[in-house]
Parts: structure tokens; sequence; C-alpha cells
């Protein structure tokens, strides 16, 4: 099976490396101020809200320092991700008590006509993320090309 | 032996997908033979076949929600977990269900 291109799917100008961030808080602002920026949500308050409210069923954390945090709601405009790698680590619920050093923050809208084929792009990615060297990759990356190339085979 | 699976996280787009590939690497390197279908936002992806099903030795069920068609895995040695447990320890979650089988 042939996998359409990831490289749709991110956006050089939705990620950030070595962001100075000392709480989720921090790095939850920072990432929808870039998707806001994009176009990718028309509200930061309201898509902010939506992101809590996915916290608080349970940790986003995935594990090996990645969190993977994400919020649905009417006010996304497109599906897609932001990313931000962290100068350092920062406190975040995990499945393995260790906290978050890159963050992939997830955009999806409540309604899905026309959006299959991202959500798709999107779900490899997150396949992408259960892989050990695509987290060390990511772990280290420094701009937002070894972001890109992180995810690339 | 033979895993067969589903997936399922409440939103469906990140944790369904990480625990089928998490389950599914694991699995490989036990030298099980194995498939995991997904029931996402994108709706039911891998399907599982009749036949997979009558072929496995067990059924793992990785879900945080209501799936679709439970009902296909009556008679069936069926483990349900958390997607959490399967992303986080997966290889001790495949060790779990060798012990449950026997084999």
């Amino acid at each position: 099976m042939s996998e359409p291109s990831l490289s749709t799917v991110l956006d050089r100008n939705t990620i950030v490396t070595d962001l100075a961030a000392r709480s989720k808080d921090d790095v939850i602002a920072a990432l929808t101020q870039l998707l806001l920026k994009q176009g990718y949500i028309e509200s930061q308050e309201a898509f902010i809200a939506a992101v809590h409210e996915r916290e608080q069923e349970g940790a986003t954390g995935i594990g090996g320092h990645v969190a993977i945090p994400h919020g649905r709601s009417d006010t996304v405009r497109k599906n897609g991700m932001a990313i931000a790698i962290l100068r350092n680590e920062i406190p975040w619920e995990s499945l393995d008590e260790t906290g978050a050093k890159a963050v992939v923050l997830f955009t999806v809208g409540s309604n899905d006509d026309g959006a299959q084929e991202h959500l798709k792009l999107l779900s490899m990615f997150a396949r992408k993320l259960a892989k050990s060297q695509v987290v060390e990759a990511l772990l280290h990356a420094r701009s937002a090309d070894d972001v890109i190339g992180a995810f690339a085979d | 032996m033979k895993i067969v699976g589903v997936s399922a996280c409440t939103i469906g787009i990140a944790h369904t997908y990480l625990a089928q590939q998490k389950v599914e690497d694991a699995a490989k390197a036990a030298g099980d033979d194995v498939k995991i279908e997904t029931q996402g936002t994108i709706g039911i992806e891998n399907a599982l076949t009749p036949e997979d099903i009558a072929e496995a030795d067990i059924v793992l069920l990785a879900v945080d929600v209501k799936i679709a068609n439970e009902e296909r895995f009556n008679g069936k040695k069926v483990v349900k977990v958390s997607t959490d447990t399967a992303i986080k320890s997966p290889n001790k979650l495949v060790a779990k269900l060798h012990e449950i089988v026997g084999k």
C-alpha cells in the first residue's frame, strides 16, 4: 500500500523549536497562537477550551517525552498540527511519568466534509510517533527542517 | 500465534493509531502474526475479516470507547485494555496474551 505524503500535513509555519516554555499552558498558548495566525483556527480561546476539555479525559503524554494534546472544535478551520520542541522538559501528565520535551498539537474540526483525506494523514502521523527512532530524531530537532526530517522515511 | 484486535480512542485521531502501531510492532517482535483494526474518526480501517477472526488465537481490544461489531468476537478469548495500556507497555501486553493462550 503506498502512503500519501506526510509533507502535506507538516507546515513549517506551525513548527517552533527551542521554545522556552515553563508550563503546559505556555506551550498551548504558543502553539495555538501559531495555529490562529496560519488560519487553522478562528478563535484561540475556543480552541484552548477544547484542548483543555480533552486534557481532563486523561494523559496526552504518550511516553518518551512526547505529548500529543488535541482539540475537536467548531472553531477549527483546517485539520492540522502545530509542533513545539522545547528548550527544557516541562511537567506533563504522561503514561510513563516523563514530562514533555516535544509537543504535537492536533486540530480536528467538528464537521468532516472533505476532510477525510487530511484526517487519514494525521492518523499516519500518529502512527509514526509510535516509532522510537522518529521520537528520538524529533526530540533532538533544532529547526523546522529537522522536525520535518524526523518524520521522513 | 495469531493476534487480532481493535483499537479505538475517544477522539479517534491519535491514540487509536499509536496503540495499533505499538501492538503490531511488539507482536511482530515476539514472532506473532498480528492484525489490528482501527475504529477512528476516519472510520474503520484495516478491517478484520471473518477469516482473520476465525484464525486468531486471541482477540485484543485496546479501546476507550464502545466499538462497532464487538459481537464478532463472541466465543473467542478476548482481552480488553485501554489504549493507554497498549501504548505504554505493548511488550508486557503481548507477553500476557501469550500467557493466556499458553503458546
